[in-house]
């Protein structure tokens, strides 16, 4: 058994983000000591380093939580994993398509500047992003239902 | 009218419902293209047609649903939009 700051040491993370982790229902103790200490087993660990490779795949901790329970559940199979890995590989690839329109639009603003000793009221770029919409379509879709 | 599913391949919701969406797809209207598309061969296209969760439904190269309808929803939404194309 290992106090949080045991807990952490082994994890590499430090106390308060085990104390947010354990306030977001991701870990518990399961056990007190007699000065009153909250007390983690091993598998605590194993937790904790699930979260923190879950969390370099980019999911949430809403999602972690997620994947926790199915790795827990009976029922579950590897499948149901796969298919979150596969959509949170989805919503990766759409920002990815998102940010490479946003630095087009920028390489637009960036070019129509041509003369960058003009003084900044005609500044091309300032007045291109006054106006209501620019050129190329940087609209996120998330998902969603349309009836 | 195209109607494509975007499934993942092992999950147990999709192939539980695919028959059964499909039959009431072509129940609902006469001249339906049903595709099955496993996203995994398709990453571009689904991304390009905003899919990110699994399964889902695009009609006509819409996006419809974003999680796996009723039978019966999706036949509302067919004759809606078949209506709409008379």
């Amino acid at each position: 058994m290992f106090t949080i700051g045991k807990l952490a040491a082994l994890a590499t993370v430090s106390n308060d983000t085990l104390r947010y982790y354990e306030q977001e229902g991701l870990i518990s103790p399961t056990a007190k000591s007699a000065a009153g200490y909250r007390l983690y087993d091993q598998d605590s660990v194993r937790r904790i380093r699930f979260i923190k490779h879950a969390q370099g795949c980019g999911f949430t901790l809403a999602e972690i939580r997620e994947l926790l329970e199915l790795r827990g559940r009976d029922k579950a199979c590897c499948g149901d994993v796969r298919t979150r890995a596969i959509e949170k590989k989805l919503q990766i690839e759409n920002k990815i398509r998102a940010m490479k329109a946003m630095s087009k639009a920028l390489d637009q603003l960036i070019a129509d500047c041509a003369n960058e000793k003009q003084p900044v009221k005609e500044c091309t770029i300032i007045a291109a992003l006054e106006r209501t919409s620019l050129s190329g379509d940087t609209v996120i879709h998330e998902g969603r239902t349309v009836l | 009218m195209k109607v494509e599913l975007f499934y993942s391949p092992g999950c147990s919701a999709c192939l539980e419902r695919q028959a059964e969406l499909r039959a009431a797809a072509q129940a609902a209207i006469g001249n339906v293209e049903w595709r099955e598309v496993n996203v995994l061969d398709s990453v571009d296209q689904a991304v390009g047609l905003g899919v990110v969760t699994l399964p889902s439904i695009v009609i006509d190269g819409e996006l419809v649903f974003t999680s796996i309808p009723t039978p019966k929803q999706l036949r509302k939404a067919l004759i809606k939009r078949n209506r709409g194309r008379a």
